[in-house]
C-alpha cells in the first residue's frame, strides 16, 4: 500500500481558449476516501475529473494523482486510475466478455491476469450472467455496474465516477452505492460526481463547485455547520393565510435562508435570538419545529444563493 | 502494443461481423454487384432502333435495310403511327432513320445522283458516332452490290489487331474497373464513420482513458479494416475469375501487393475523413464527396487521360485510377514491372500522405 | 387511417426546417455540391479520346509511309513517336506507355503506288473500354484522309450516305453529360439526406418521441420530406441555370413537364432514403445501403454513360426498377429533344409508379414500427 494522499491539487486551472472551465482549485484527498463533487451542470466537475484521470493536461497549477504528475502528458496517471464516464462507454453491440476483453487489451493486460480480475470483479458486483450476453440486452443498473467493472479491470488505485447513477432506478442506485463502499473497503479511493443529495450525504467529503471555482469543501456535517451556524426551523402553515407573515419574515434580521420545501418552508437564522424574534408573530394554526439542515439546504444556500 | 492491436482487431471484427445485415453488405453484396455490373455493362453501342423510309416497291432499299438489321447492331424500330422521319426520332421511337431517295435507291444509284440520308439522334454523342460508323461500314460493303453496281475495293486499309482482349469482351474491360470500385466503396464506408461513431456514442472515452499512444489507437482502428478490405478484394477477384473467366496473366503476388497498397490508401483516406468530421452525418457526406469523383474518374466511365489540364490533377489524386490501371495491367497484360512500380509508388505516396494527415489531425481529446 | 392533417405535417416540417437552418452544412451541401460537381465534371467528362500515344515502327520509310504517319499526327487524336522494333512497340503497350501501335512493313509505299492492296498493321490495346472503342472508330476517317493524301484513287459510293445529327448538330458531348450528371447527383443527395436524418433520429431516440404523439405515419413522412423537396428543387434550379448559361446546354421542352418529372423523381429518391433509414435504424448501415443501392447502380445502370440498350435482356428489365433510369430519359428528352408529355408517356408513368411504390413502402415500414 502506497502512502501519501491520493490526490494533491494546488491552484489547478483548465482553460479551453478563453473559457476557464476549472479556476484555481486546490484540495487534497486521502487514500480510501469517498470524495464527492457537487455542483450544477457546467460547474466544471467533469472537466476536473477528466483532468485528474490524465485525459486533459492542466493549464496552470499542479496536481499529483497517486503521487504522479503530468510531466508525461498524463500517461502514467492513466495507468493507476479507473475512469467511468457519464456517457455509456461499453459497446452495446458486443457481448459482456468481448467488452471486458477489449478493455483488458487496451490496458495491455496479460490474459490470465485479466480473467482473474474479471472473476473477482464479477463477484464484487454480483454479476452471474453468461459472458456471451449482449450488453444491449442488460438492464440499465447492470450495465452501469458492468461499466464500473470494466473501468476497474486493471486494478486502479483511484476510481473516478462521473455521475455513475444518472438514469438508473432508485433500487439500482442504492446497489451501486453499496458497491462504492465495498470498493473503498478494498483500500481504493473513489472520486464521484453526482446530482443526488442523498448520494452526496454518503461521501466522506464533498467539494462544492460553481462556475469552475471550489466554493466549499468538507464532510457533509462540516458543510452544514459552515453554511448554517445557527438553528433551522421548518414552518408548516397548515393552509393558513400566511402571506403577510412570510413577507415580514423575509425581512427579519438574522435570517440566513428561507426557502419552500413542498408545502413547508425552511428558515435558517444566525442564532437562537434571531429565531425567537422572527417567529414571534407566527399564526396560531402554524407550527414550527427545529430541524437539522440537509445537504440540499446547503446546496441551495451556497450555489443558488450566490447566484441570486 | 501487440495485445492492444489484437484486442482492437477482435473487437472491430466482432462489431462488423455480428450484424447479419453487415455480413450481407460486406460479403454477399460485392459478389452480386460484381455479377450484375460485369454482365450488364458494356460501352459498345448495340440494339439501335432503326427505321427506314423508302417508296413502296423499292427492293434495293429494303434489301439494304435488311443488311443493317442482320449486322446485329440495329433492331427494327416500331414506327407506330408516326410517318414523318424526324417525328420518329423526336418521340424516341427510333434512334436512327434511313431516308432513301423517292425515285428509288437503284435508280438513283444508276444515275449517280441523289443521296441516302441518315438521321441520327445525337443526344448521346458516343452513340451518334457509333451509329454513323456502323452505317458507313455497312454502306461501304453492300450499297453498291445492292444497287446493282460493281463494287470497288479500296486500295488501302488497316489490318487491325486488338491485343490483350482480342474479342473485345465486355467483362474483360469492366471487371477490373468494377472490382476497384467495390473495394473502394466498402473500405471508405467502413472507415469514414468508425472514429466518429465511437465519439458520438461515448465509447471513445473508454479508449482514451487507457494509457495509449495516438498511433496505437489509429493502428487499432485501421488494421482490422485493412484485413476486411483485403478479404473483400480477394472475394471480388475470385468472383471475376470464376464468373467471367477474367484471367490473371501477371503474378498473384503483384495482385496482392496492389490490393494491399490500395486498401491501405482508402482506409487511410476514410480514417482522415473520420478525424475531420464532427458527426456521422458529416462523415457520410465526406465519404460521398470522395467516392463520387473517385468512381467517375476511375477510368472506366470515360477516358480520363484527356481531361483539361486544369482538372487533370484530380485524376492524379484518385487512388482508384491507379488501382484500376494496376488491375488491368496485372490481369490482362501480365503485370509489366515499369507500370507496376509507377502505379504502386503513386498509391504508396498517397497512402503515406493520407495516413500522416490523419495522424496529425487525430486528437485524444473529448467533445 | 382517418384523415390526414396538413397542420400536423406542417409542424413536423417546421421542425425539420429549423434543423436545416441551424446546420448550414446541409444547406450549403444541397445547394452548392450539385453545382460544383456539375461544373467540374461538365468540364472533365469528354468521350473524345485525344492525344493518344501511338508507337510507330516504319520499316518502309517511304514518302507514302511518312504521309500515313503525318495523317495520324494531324488528326489530333494521336501523338506518334517512332520505335526501333515491333517488340519495342509491344513492350510499350505492356507498360501502358503507348495506347496503340502502327507497324508499316517494307514495300508499303510501292504497293500504294501500284494500286495494289496495301495494308498497314494497327495494334490496339483491348484493356481499356473507354479508349479502345473510340480508337477503332477513328480508323475509317484516317484511311479516307490517307487515301486523299496519297493522291491516289478515292473511292466513291454510288449513292453517298449523308448523316444528319439531330438536336446536337455539333456533337457537343456536354449536352449529354450535364443533364445526366444532374440526375445522378440530385438523386444521390436526396437519398443520403433523408437516410441520414431519419436514421439519426432513430439512433438518438427522438423518433420515439415523434411516434408517441398522435401524428400519423403519413403526416410524419410528408412533414419530413417536404422541406427537402423544396431544398432539392432549389438545387435543381441552380444546376439547370448553370447548365443553360454556363455550358449552353439547350432547354427545348416545357418547364412544367420538367418540374413535374423532377418532383416525381425527388419524391422517389427521398422515399428510398426513408425506407433505408427505417430498415437500418443505424447511421452506418444506412450509409452503406444508400451507397450500395444508390451510388453504383445510378452511375452504372441508369444509362448515364453505359447504354441500357446494350445490356443483356435481363438487365434491361432490371434497370426498370431504378428511378434514375427513367428520369434520365425524361430529363434528356425534355432538355435536348424538346419531347412532350406524349413522347415521354412511358418513362413518366414508370417514374410515377416507382415513386408511388417507394412512398407506400416508406409509409408501410413506418406504420409497422408504430405498432410493435
Amino acid at each position: 500500500m502506497k502512502t501519501g494522499p491520493a490526490l494533491e491539487v494546488k491552484g489547478l486551472s483548465i482553460k479551453f481558449g478563453d473559457f476557464t472551465a476549472v479556476d484555481d482549485v486546490s484540495f487534497s484527498v486521502a487514500r480510501g476516501e469517498i470524495f464527492g463533487f457537487l455542483g450544477a451542470n457546467g460547474a466544471g466537475k467533469t472537466t476536473a475529473i477528466r483532468t485528474l484521470c490524465g485525459l486533459l493536461v492542466p493549464s496552470s497549477g499542479s496536481a499529483l494523482v497517486g503521487g504522479l504528475d503530468f510531466s508525461d502528458g498524463g500517461k502514467s496517471i492513466k495507468k493507476i486510475v479507473g475512469y467511468m464516464s457519464q456517457k455509456f462507454t461499453l459497446y452495446n453491440d458486443l457481448t459482456v466478455g468481448e467488452n471486458l476483453d477489449f478493455a483488458a487489451g487496451l490496458r495491455k493486460m496479460e490474459p490470465r491476469y485479466a480473467a482473474k480480475r474479471r472473476r473477482e470483479l464479477f463477484e464484487l458486483i454480483g454479476f452471474d450472467r453468461p459472458l456471451s450476453t449482449m450488453v444491449a440486452s442488460l438492464p440499465g443498473g447492470v450495465k452501469q455496474e458492468l461499466a464500473l467493472a470494466s473501468a476497474m479491470l486493471h486494478d486502479p488505485e483511484i476510481v473516478f465516477l462521473d455521475e455513475p447513477t444518472s438514469g438508473v432506478s432508485p433500487g439500482s442506485r442504492a446497489r451501486f452505492w453499496a458497491l462504492i463502499h465495498k470498493i473503498t473497503g478494498l483500500g481504493k479511493t473513489v472520486i464521484v460526481t453526482t446530482h443526488y443529495m442523498d448520494e452526496a450525504e454518503q461521501c466522506g467529503r464533498i467539494a462544492l463547485m460553481r462556475a469552475g471555482r471550489l466554493i466549499a469543501l468538507g464532510s457533509p456535517e462540516e458543510l452544514k455547520r459552515g453554511a448554517f451556524p445557527g438553528p433551522m426551523t421548518e414552518l408548516d402553515f397548515k393552509g393558513a393565510e400566511a402571506g403577510e407573515f412570510i413577507s415580514a419574515l423575509k425581512k427579519a434580521p438574522g435570517l440566513l435562508e428561507f426557502s419552500p420545501h413542498g408545502m413547508r418552508w425552511h428558515a435558517a437564522f444566525r442564532d437562537q435570538a434571531a429565531l425567537s424574534a422572527a417567529l414571534a408573530g407566527l399564526p396560531v394554526s402554524a407550527s414550527a419545529g427545529l430541524i437539522k439542515p440537509s445537504l440540499e439546504d446547503v446546496f441551495i444556500r451556497l450555489i443558488e444563493g450566490a447566484e441570486r | 502494443m501487440k495485445r492492444t492491436l489484437k484486442a482492437f482487431i477482435r473487437k472491430e471484427f466482432a462489431q462488423a461481423l455480428r450484424d447479419p445485415r453487415m455480413k450481407l453488405i460486406l460479403f454477399v453484396m460485392p459478389m452480386i454487384q460484381m455479377a450484375v455490373f460485369g454482365l450488364a455493362l458494356s460501352s459498345e453501342i448495340r440494339n439501335i432502333k432503326l427505321a427506314a423510309v423508302y417508296s413502296p416497291g423499292d427492293v434495293a432499299a429494303a434489301g439494304l435495310t435488311r443488311r443493317f438489321i442482320s449486322s446485329g447492331w440495329f433492331v427494327p424500330a416500331d414506327p407506330g403511327r408516326a410517318r414523318d422521319p424526324s417525328g420518329l426520332i423526336v418521340s424516341g421511337k427510333a434512334d436512327a432513320v434511313l431516308v432513301f431517295p423517292v425515285e428509288g435507291f437503284a435508280r438513283a444509284a444508276a444515275r449517280g445522283r441523289g443521296m441516302v440520308q441518315l438521321l441520327v439522334d445525337a443526344t448521346s454523342v458516343t452513340r451518334a458516332r457509333s451509329v454513323e460508323a456502323y452505317a458507313r461500314n455497312i454502306f461501304a460493303a453492300h450499297a453498291a452490290a445492292d444497287a446493282g453496281l460493281e463494287a470497288s475495293s479500296p486500295p488501302f486499309g488497316f489490318d487491325v489487331r486488338i491485343i490483350y482482349n482480342p474479342e473485345m469482351e465486355s467483362p474483360m474491360f469492366m471487371v477490373p474497373g468494377v472490382m476497384g470500385m467495390i473495394v473502394c466503396l466498402v473500405t471508405i464506408i467502413l472507415t469514414s464513420m468508425s472514429l466518429t461513431r465511437e465519439r458520438e456514442t461515448g465509447t471513445f472515452e473508454t479508449i482514451v482513458s487507457a494509457p495509449l499512444e495516438n498511433h496505437e489507437i489509429l493502428l487499432g482502428k485501421t488494421i482490422p479494416y485493412v484485413v476486411l478490405g483485403l478479404a473483400n478484394a480477394a472475394l471480388v477477384i475470385a468472383a471475376g475469375f470464376l464468373l467471367f473467366g477474367v484471367p490473371v496473366k501477371g503474378q498473384l503476388w503483384q495482385l496482392f501487393v496492389a490490393s494491399l497498397a490500395f486498401v491501405i490508401t482508402t482506409v487511410a483516406i476514410g480514417t482522415l475523413i473520420s478525424t475531420i468530421s464532427k458527426n456521422q452525418q458529416q462523415a457520410m457526406m465526406g465519404g460521398f464527396i470522395f467516392l463520387f469523383p473517385a468512381v467517375l474518374m476511375s477510368g472506366i466511365m470515360y477516358p480520363v487521360e484527356n481531361m483539361p489540364v486544369l482538372l487533370k490533377p484530380a485524376v492524379y489524386l484518385n487512388p482508384l485510377y491507379y488501382f484500376t490501371s494496376l488491375l488491368r495491367n496485372i490481369m490482362l497484360k501480365g503485370g509489366d514491372p515499369a507500370a507496376f512500380i509507377s502505379n504502386l509508388s503513386a498509391l504508396f505516396l498517397m497512402a503515406v500522405s493520407a495516413a500522416s494527415l490523419a495522424y496529425a489531425r487525430f486528437r485524444q481529446t473529448l467533445d | 387511417m382517418n384523415g390526414f392533417d396538413i397542420h400536423r405535417s406542417a409542424a413536423v416540417a417546421r421542425k425539420e426546417v429549423m434543423h436545416i437552418m441551424r446546420d448550414p452544412f446541409t444547406l450549403v451541401l444541397v445547394m452548392g455540391l450539385p453545382v460544383l460537381l456539375v461544373v467540374f465534371f461538365g468540364f472533365a467528362i469528354d468521350f473524345d479520346v485525344k492525344n493518344l500515344k501511338l508507337a510507330v515502327y516504319d520499316r518502309d520509310n517511304s514518302r507514302v509511309s511518312r504521309q500515313l504517319v503525318s495523317v495520324f499526327d494531324s488528326s489530333g487524336y494521336f501523338i506518334p513517336s517512332a520505335v526501333s522494333s515491333p517488340s519495342r512497340a509491344i513492350t510499350g503497350l505492356d507498360s501502358d506507355k503507348f495506347s496503340a501501335a502502327l507497324l508499316i512493313e517494307p514495300g508499303f509505299g510501292r504497293d500504294v503506288g501500284r494500286g495494289a492492296l496495301a495494308r498497314a498493321q494497327f495494334v490496339a490495346d483491348g484493356t481499356d473500354n473507354s479508349k479502345a472503342m473510340a480508337v477503332l472508330g477513328y480508323l475509317p476517317g484516317i484511311s479516307e484522309a490517307a487515301l486523299r493524301k496519297f493522291g491516289g484513287v478515292t473511292r466513291s459510293d454510288p449513292v453517298p450516305l449523308k448523316a444528319r445529327y439531330m438536336y446536337n448538330a455539333e456533337l457537343n458531348s456536354r449536352w449529354f453529360v450535364i443533364p445526366g450528371l444532374a440526375v445522378i447527383i440530385i438523386g444521390l443527395l436526396s437519398i443520403l439526406m433523408t437516410a441520414l436524418t431519419v436514421a439519426r433520429e432513430w439512433e438518438n431516440g427522438s423518433m420515439e418521441l415523434l411516434l408517441s404523439t398522435p401524428l400519423k405515419p403519413a403526416e410524419i413522412i410528408a412533414g419530413k420530406i417536404a422541406p427537402y423537396v423544396v431544398l432539392i428543387l432549389g438545387g435543381v434550379l441552380f444546376v439547370n441555370l448553370v447548365a443553360r448559361f454556363g455550358f449552353g446546354v439547350p432547354f427545348r421542352g416545357g418547364i412544367p413537364l420538367f418540374l413535374g418529372g423532377t418532383l416525381l423523381f425527388i419524391v422517389s429518391a427521398l422515399s428510398q432514403g426513408i425506407v433505408i433509414s427505417v430498415v437500418t435504424r443505424q447511421q452506418q448501415l444506412a450509409m452503406q445501403l444508400s451507397m450500395i443501392s444508390g451510388l453504383l447502380p445510378s452511375l452504372l445502370l441508369s444509362g448515364f454513360i453505359f447504354p441500357i440498350e446494350s445490356m443483356p435482356v435481363f438487365f434491361r428489365y432490371f434497370t426498370m426498377i431504378l428511378s434514375p433510369r427513367w428520369f434520365m430519359e425524361i430529363a434528356r428528352g425534355i432538355t435536348i429533344r424538346g419531347a412532350g408529355a406524349a413522347d415521354l408517356a412511358v418513362p413518366l408513368l414508370a417514374l410515377a409508379a416507382l415513386s408511388a411504390a417507394l412512398l407506400a413502402a416508406a409509409f408501410k415500414k413506418f406504420k409497422r414500427d408504430l405498432e410493435p
